[in-house]
């Protein structure tokens, strides 16, 4: 049987660089859906979009990544897609590391696959070095409080199993979701692998995370992180 | 004393009259506006009734009166913030469902449109 392979791309105003992204994932899979979820874009991402074959859901107002994200996966889900791939629609993500990220999934062996940065062989752009220790951080982190080693947590480059795309339509973090999603997978019981990816420095823009909010954001995900352990246990049948 | 009694019913009934006038306009539901009546009576009651106001004070162990009165209202009102949170928290999520709802039955509506204009163009 095929499984039926949808790309999710959370875009809020990328203009510029949507368009690319899409053709370069258009290039890389020949049969694909994708998705371009715009987050209450105020350039022309919506009408740029609208241009490639791409879906184009737009949301009425910016919700925030996780928000976005989420309605990828509710859409995943309504259409009976059984793997979804999240890629963010800024160019970041090298589209020639699909297979890779989309084997485990095949073969059943993982719910959620991560694709990271930090995993030998290095393979590039690895972010600045403040924002490297940041990110090993969290990686220390939730490798600790789940017992599953976790390299690259706010790796945004992920593929989800079925299982994955019913639990998150349902409940994902909406901002600055990545690391906390680690967590709410393992309260869910869902299986997290990661393999090894490449990524590039942004092509137009600036990242969501910026000097200021730094601080807010490693108080707010540590925060989040511990607070799921707290919260209940859950299961999810499909 | 006396016009301090007067006083404090004088801005209660005001406040009542508020109220109920904003009720009325239809700017308050009765659901939020029960609490406040509530409240306001209860002020009036204990403004015209003094002796148990100082009554339960001193049972609680306050020397003045009035600290009794600020310590009740500081803490109504913390356990009020609290709730105004909750409130914020539960709209908030509703209305980031319902921003994915209507992107998701925006496109549906156009994916329909689309095939309705195909099928137009075939007959």
């Amino acid at each position: 049987m095929v499984k039926k392979l949808l790309i999710i791309v959370p875009a809020f105003n990328e203009s510029g660089n949507i368009k690319t992204t899409v053709q370069e994932i258009l290039s890389s899979q020949s049969v694909v859906d994708i998705v371009v979820i715009n987050d209450g874009s105020t350039d022309t991402t919506a009408q740029e979009a609208q241009e490639t074959s791409a879906f184009v859901v737009s949301l009425p107002f910016n919700v925030g990544v996780g928000g976005a994200v989420q309605t990828g996966f509710q859409f995943a889900w309504k259409n009976n897609y059984d793997i979804a791939v999240q890629v963010d629609g800024d160019g970041q993500h090298d589209v020639s590391f699909f297979e890779p990220l989309l084997e485990p999934i095949r073969q059943n062996k993982a719910d959620i696959v991560i694709g990271s940065r930090f995993l030998k062989p290095f393979l590039g752009y690895r972010s600045s070095f403040v924002r490297r220790v940041g990110i090993h951080f969290f990686a220390y982190l939730i490798s600790f409080l789940t017992q599953c080693k976790v390299t690259d947590p706010t790796s945004g480059f992920r593929a989800y199993s079925r299982k994955a795309i019913k639990v998150f339509a349902a409940d994902y973090p909406y901002d600055y979701p990545e690391p906390e999603a680690i967590m709410l997978a393992k309260r869910f019981g869902l299986s997290v692998m990661e393999v090894p990816v490449q990524m590039r420095k942004r092509a137009i823009g600036h990242s969501s995370i910026r000097y200021f909010t730094t601080l807010y954001y490693m108080t707010k995900v540590t925060c989040a992180i511990l607070l799921n352990i707290i919260r209940k246990k859950k299961v999810i049948e499909l | 004393m006396i016009t301090i009694k007067i006083l404090v019913c004088l801005v209660a009934l005001l406040l009542l009259a508020l109220v109920i006038e904003l009720i009325r306009r239809e700017k308050l539901t009765f659901k939020y506006a029960i609490g406040w009546i509530f409240v306001l009576v209860l002020t009036i009651v204990l403004a015209i009734f003094e002796k148990l106001l100082v009554n339960v004070s001193q049972w609680f162990g306050f020397q003045v009166t009035s600290n009794f009165i600020f310590f009740t209202m500081l803490g109504v009102f913390v356990f009020l913030c609290l709730l105004m949170t909750v409130f914020l928290c539960q709209q908030d999520t509703r209305n980031r469902l319902m921003a994915q709802k209507i992107g998701m039955l925006e496109f549906e509506l156009k994916e329909l449109q689309k095939k309705i204009n195909q099928h137009k163009k075939d007959s």
